[in-house]
């Protein structure tokens, strides 16, 4: 009797996926069908479908139903099937990917490269981007030999995504602080963490509560989850007039590394944000909040200053300017601990060659892919990932492009369905120029350039700006040129090796420095130096110097594999 | 003489291998209703076993795993001189035991107070309704808790302040010691409802006559409860029990994850999170192996003895 | 008889006194459980940018259907949808009656093959061969891509075979001798005797196999990410839920527009509705399988 059930249901699963079987093979037959006509200078347009994996999740990913994405098929024939990490991270998808060693066409694996690499998994490129693909070398320009994985093996196995030529027009970062302490205080001069402090002091005690009685927080930080990175240990490099190198602080003459908080001029700044709290400027659940209730206090125009990255706070002051309470949003500035030094955020790089997409050795033909991979670095690719196409989402008005204004809306208010729909941010799959350079029509590549920000600003943006002079809050940040370029890059784009040790030695640092630093912050003023002595201790313990000294190997190998 | 003895041993001896075989023919339903599943567990459970191999080796995904550099206990050594395994094994020992013995009270009284429910729907409605946290996921549930624990406008504060037991608000989620405490009231908020369901369950097998018998006899409900509803769910209990405390090593981290913060993690790291963050996160598969391993074996060690017990006690056995 | 009937009825202050007692905790519980859930559904129904500002308890703010409106239009939910049901159908009667028929043998203590197989079955509780075997095994099976690769691997559940085990030690073994008597085999004696006494932990084991089932979603990431006509409806749902809680990133722009525009808190909620009401009324449809001993009062009659 269970039998016959068991058979009956097993020959139903049997049928069922019979049936999704078949319906699969008539899509797929519908596809060929509609394959395209136009053989241009290609010998073959045939439709080919390429599976990338990327390690980054996308949940707008349109499957080539946007308006982008049926001109890429129609085009050039390849459909593109992607898969996302889910659930898990990048790291479990590209680990389960080598222990079956099955791969896709592309992958895009982020900081996997190294695991993909010593499992043979990737192809190297130079001779196919050699012979096929001159767009893509175009673009690279004298930096191709970024592109190369190390100094023992020379081959180029990803195609690093970033922008080339990239010229950052804003300034994301910095401190913040609400308009309307600004306009209150007659906008004074905030350029160190003492200017800071007293124009919140100051506005905090004039105006303790909002109007509905709640009470005002001075400054609260993100520093309950993995945001404590940037809201709380990030800003004290940036404080104290150094770059971003990962946690790790590089001497730029004899390319030495230690911790950055190893410095003695981060402890002080930690030191204010101890006395910050002591004076009771610092919201008290700024390391218990999750990121949920930080950005809720930020929504309801309570937070006079923050310390923060826009990105982190955008979803919270949209709120704000859904209300219309634009003089509680907020300006930035480059704060650092005192008049010597100087905001280090634009320190140049040079390209960053970081993460990048690859063809792998499962590649059925990696010519075409290459090929079409050209094509997207051609210069009319780039201009149809980054405007779209031109009568639907542009229009050329006395040869400057213009953004349809509709589509325009959309991006700025209801971003999801904008990617989802017109495809564009979807396909970034190849190299590209970054934002500030100029296409052969005189036209920027990309759609991010200065009037297109100050478009974005709000009222109370522009009379911030106005009363300090400045057009866009980049122009309080040092000019680009005020710093030497750093010959090996950023730091945090160089990996230790996956077998090394150092990793452990790292893992376990930011243990140690997610316990001692908050301690240090909330502690009493006179214990302060005891607990970042023992902080200070406990690196040592477990051998950060090792670490820092592979590092600083790390680098000048870098140095002089882009030196060449 | 001997002769006659080595034929009593040989006449013996064949008795037992047929006696064998004729029970197997006799039981051959039986062995039919298991045999099948025997295979399946075979293959599913304890053929991918060789992946402990791993913990032997300084495993890289490219190469098979015979074609590995073998370290020996290498692994093994390093995670036992880890000073901070020593603490998460702590932490996760701790909240297992207090989940554990939670778990195993809190469902059983709750079932008891139902059953004295009389009206049926109320009955049936207040099951289900207290089931529902069990389906709302964690992230949403320590989100409700850290937000009811905030000093800034949470409901507890408020609540102890406006019956003035305190003055000020008490930052509970920032205090380490506490963490344990709120993470097993958490938990029990969230899976005394789905627990109890099996306990109901147990109890809706026990033979009515019993409970007429003894109204008879004049017992109390509180009697009854004694007497005859614990006793009668006494081996599902114990079974449950039993098989739990194999897990009280592995008790995944979700939930500890999202109620910490920076300040309260030198208590709420568990070992399965260690495990993430030192093994497979840098790739190190060896390394999380050998706790894996690590994890079965006091598993199996813990249930077997706590089986053993059992048997010694009651005569019976759980496995 | 009138007597006996006077003393069944009279009713105790004290009794009286705890059943009030006991219906008032009844109802805090009722309310305190509740909360999270109501939390939820509200903010499902509120406006997103609205979610943001947070301190919504139990209704929403400001109403809209547009958080579900946006959940409808993903087409592959239908098919997860699909999938998922069907998964739980027979995920559930599979699991039911293999739970239960190895529980029976394991419960005859003079099963000859019983000291060993029960140990043998208990152990895998507390072990794993890990990630990556688990996935080689599939791949050589060849389960990669199908829709068994749901049902196979889950086919038998160890700890529901204890536990339906142990409700079976405790019904009267007199029962299975005198269908022994009347000459059933073992077979005929599971089927006709023992389960239908085991309503009440059949109807418990059945719940959990299927709320397992309805949930699952890492298997479908594990095998079937690359057959989206196999996706499942927890699946479709994780992949929408996608949370930044990867700190290794952050400086990469793509990561950032995703965090800085990430999906709207109301639509997670109003997914977690979706997802989750439909296996919520599955419990009430088995409550009334666990009443008390009825079956095995008939039975014994």
């Amino acid at each position: 009797m269970k039998k016959v059930k068991l058979g009956l249901s097993l020959l139903l699963v049997m049928t069922m996926l019979f049936l999704a079987a078949c319906g699969n093979n008539s899509n797929n037959a519908g596809s060929t069908n509609s394959g395209s006509s136009n053989s241009g200078e290609e010998a073959s347009l045939e439709p080919m479908t390429l599976r990338l994996a990327s390690g980054d999740a996308n949940p707008q990913w349109d499957n080539m139903q946007s308006d982008i994405g049926q001109f890429i098929k129609e085009k050039t024939g390849i459909t593109i099937e992607q898969e996302f990490p889910v659930g898990g991270s990048d790291a479990d998808m590209f680990a389960l990917m080598v222990a079956s060693d099955e791969y896709p066409d592309l992958v895009m694996p982020k900081g996997n490269v190294n695991k993909l690499v010593d499992a043979g998994a990737l192809i190297d490129l130079r001779p196919l981007l050699e012979e096929h693909a001159p767009n893509i070398m175009k673009v690279y320009g004298e930096y191709i030999n970024r592109l190369v994985h190390s100094a023992e093996d020379d081959s180029i196995y990803v195609l690093p995504l970033d922008g080339v030529g990239q010229t950052y027009f804003d300034a994301g970062g910095g401190f913040q602080i609400q308009h309307q302490v600004l306009e209150e205080l007659g906008y004074p001069e905030i350029k160190t963490v003492k200017d800071y402090e007293n124009a919140i002091k100051t506005y905090l005690e004039k105006n303790p509560t909002t109007e509905d009685g709640q009470p005002r927080i001075g400054l609260s930080l993100n520093g309950g989850e993995w945001q404590i990175l940037i809201s709380v240990t990030n800003p004290a490099f940036y404080a104290t007039g150094a770059p971003d190198d990962g946690e790790f602080y590089v001497n730029q003459d004899t390319y030495e590394v230690i911790m950055h908080y190893q410095r003695p001029e981060e402890r002080e700044y930690f030191r204010w944000l101890n006395h910050m709290n002591d004076i009771g400027l610092l919201d008290k659940e700024s390391f218990v909040q999750k990121y949920d209730q930080y950005k809720s206090k930020i929504a309801s125009g309570r937070v006079l200053g923050i310390i923060d990255q826009d990105w982190d706070y955008a979803e919270a002051e949209n709120a704000l300017k859904a209300e219309g309470k634009f003089e509680q949003t907020y300006a930035n500035f480059p704060v650092t601990l005192d008049e010597s030094y100087q905001d280090a955020s634009f320190m140049g790089t040079g390209y960053l060659a970081s993460y990048g997409i690859g063809i792998t050795v499962d590649a059925k033909d990696p010519v075409r892919i290459i090929k079409f991979l050209d094509y997207l670095a051609s210069e009319e690719g780039q201009i149809l990932v980054n405007w779209g196409i031109e009568g639907q989402h542009y229009t050329v008005e006395d040869g400057k492009r213009v953004i349809i204004p509709e589509v325009l809306d959309m991006k700025v208010n209801d971003n999801n369905t904008f990617k989802k729909q017109t495809g564009i941010g979807n396909y970034f799959m190849s190299a590209r120029y970054g934002d500030g350079v100029l296409d052969s029509t005189g036209n920027y590549f990309t759609t991010n350039f200065p009037d297109q920000i100050v478009a974005q600003y709000s009222e109370a943006d522009k009379k911030t700006l106005a009363a300090y002079g400045k057009t866009v809050y980049k122009d309080f940040w040092p000019a680009d040129d005020a710093f030497k370029e750093r010959a090996y890059g950023a730091g945090w784009t160089i990996n230790f090796d996956t077998a090394s040790d150092a990793n452990v030695i790292f893992q376990k640092s930011q243990d140690i420095m997610k316990k001692y630093i908050p301690q240090a912050i909330l502690a009493d003023p006179a214990d302060f130096d005891k607990v970042y002595d023992e902080f200070m201790a406990e690196l040592d313990k477990i051998n950060v110097a090792k670490m820092n000294a592979e590092y600083s190997e790390l680098i000048k190998k870098r140095v002089e594999m882009w030196s060449k | 003489m001997k002769s006659q003895t080595s034929n009593q041993n040989s006449v013996a001896k064949i008795s037992s291998t047929k006696r064998f075989f004729r029970t197997m023919v006799q039981q051959k339903y039986l062995y039919f209703m298991s045999l099948p599943f025997v295979i399946w567990i075979i293959v599913f459970s304890y053929v991918p076993i060789w992946g402990w191999l791993m913990a032997f080796q300084n495993y890289r995904p490219r190469n098979n795993i015979l074609n590995q550099d073998w370290v020996g206990f290498k692994h093994f050594i390093e995670l036992f001189s880890d000073e901070r395994f020593y603490l998460v094994l702590r932490n996760t020992l701790a909240m297992s035991s207090m989940g554990l013995i939670v778990s195993f009270t809190v469902p059983v009284i709750f079932a008891l107070l139902l059953n004295e429910l009389r009206q049926q729907f109320f009955k049936r409605t207040i099951q289900t309704i207290a089931y529902l946290p069990h389906f709302v996921s964690w992230v949403v549930v320590s989100g409700i808790v850290t937000k009811m624990l905030s000093t800034d406008g949470g409901a507890v504060n408020e609540l102890l302040m406006a019956l003035h037991i305190i003055d000020q608000p008490i930052q509970f989620m920032a205090k380490g010691e506490w963490f344990w405490g709120i993470v097993t009231i958490a938990d029990a908020w969230k899976e005394t409802g789905w627990n109890t369901i099996i306990f109901l369950a147990a109890m809706s097998g026990i033979d009515p006559e019993l409970y007429e018998a003894s109204t008879v006899d004049g017992a109390g409900r509180f009697r009854k409860m004694w007497h005859i509803t614990l006793p009668g769910i006494r081996t599902t209990f114990m079974v449950l029990f039993i098989l739990s405390i194999g897990h009280l090593i592995s008790i995944g981290f979700e939930k500890q994850f999202l109620l910490s913060n920076p300040l309260v993690n030198d208590y709420a790291e568990v070992l399965d999170l260690y495990a993430l963050n030192y093994g497979i996160n840098l790739s190190r598969y060896s390394y999380g192996t050998a706790i894996g391993i690590f994890n079965s074996v006091v598993s199996i060690i813990l249930v077997f003895l706590a089986n053993f017990i059992y048997k010694k006690v009651t005569k019976e056995s759980v496995i | 008889m009138s007597t006996q009937k006077g003393l069944l009825n009279q009713r105790s202050f004290g009794d009286k006194s705890f059943d009030v007692f006991n219906i008032l905790f009844m109802i805090v519980v009722g309310i305190v459980t509740l909360y999270p859930f109501l939390n939820v559904l509200a903010i499902s129904f509120n406006d997103s940018v609205d979610t943001v500002r947070g301190g919504i308890s139990i209704y929403p703010r400001e109403f809209t259907l547009e958080n579900y409106k946006t959940i409808f239009a993903y087409d592959t939910l239908l098919t997860g949808l699909q999938n998922t049901v069907i998964r739980t159908v027979l995920g559930t009667l599979i699991g039911v009656l293999t739970a239960s028929m190895l529980a029976y043998t394991l419960s005859r203590v003079d099963f000859q093959a019983r000291k060993w197989m029960s140990p043998l079955f208990a152990t895998t509780m507390y072990f794993s061969g890990g990630l990556i075997p688990g996935y080689m095994l599939m791949r050589h099976l060849g389960l990669i891509g199908t829709f068994e690769v749901y049902l196979l691997p889950a086919l038998l559940s160890v700890w529901n075979v204890f536990i339906v085990r142990s409700y079976i030690d405790g019904l009267p073994l007199a029962l299975q001798e005198s269908a022994k008597l009347d000459g059933a085999n073992d077979f005929v004696i599971f089927w006709k005797v023992i389960l239908p006494l085991c309503t009440p932990v059949l109807a418990t084991i059945a719940l959990f196999v299927a709320v397992g089932h309805w949930n699952a979603w890492f298997d479908t990431y594990l095998y079937n990410s690359r057959s989206p006509e196999l996706t499942t409806l927890q699946y479709e749902l994780m992949k929408v839920l996608q949370s930044t809680s990867s700190s290794t990133n952050y400086r990469d722009p793509n990561a950032q527009q995703a965090i800085a525009s990430v999906s709207p808190e109301s639509i997670k909620m109003a997914i977690t509705i979706v997802v989750t009401v439909p296996i919520l009324v599955v419990y009430p449809f088995l409550q009334k399988y666990f009443v008390k001993g009825m079956t095995l009062g008939a039975v014994k009659s």
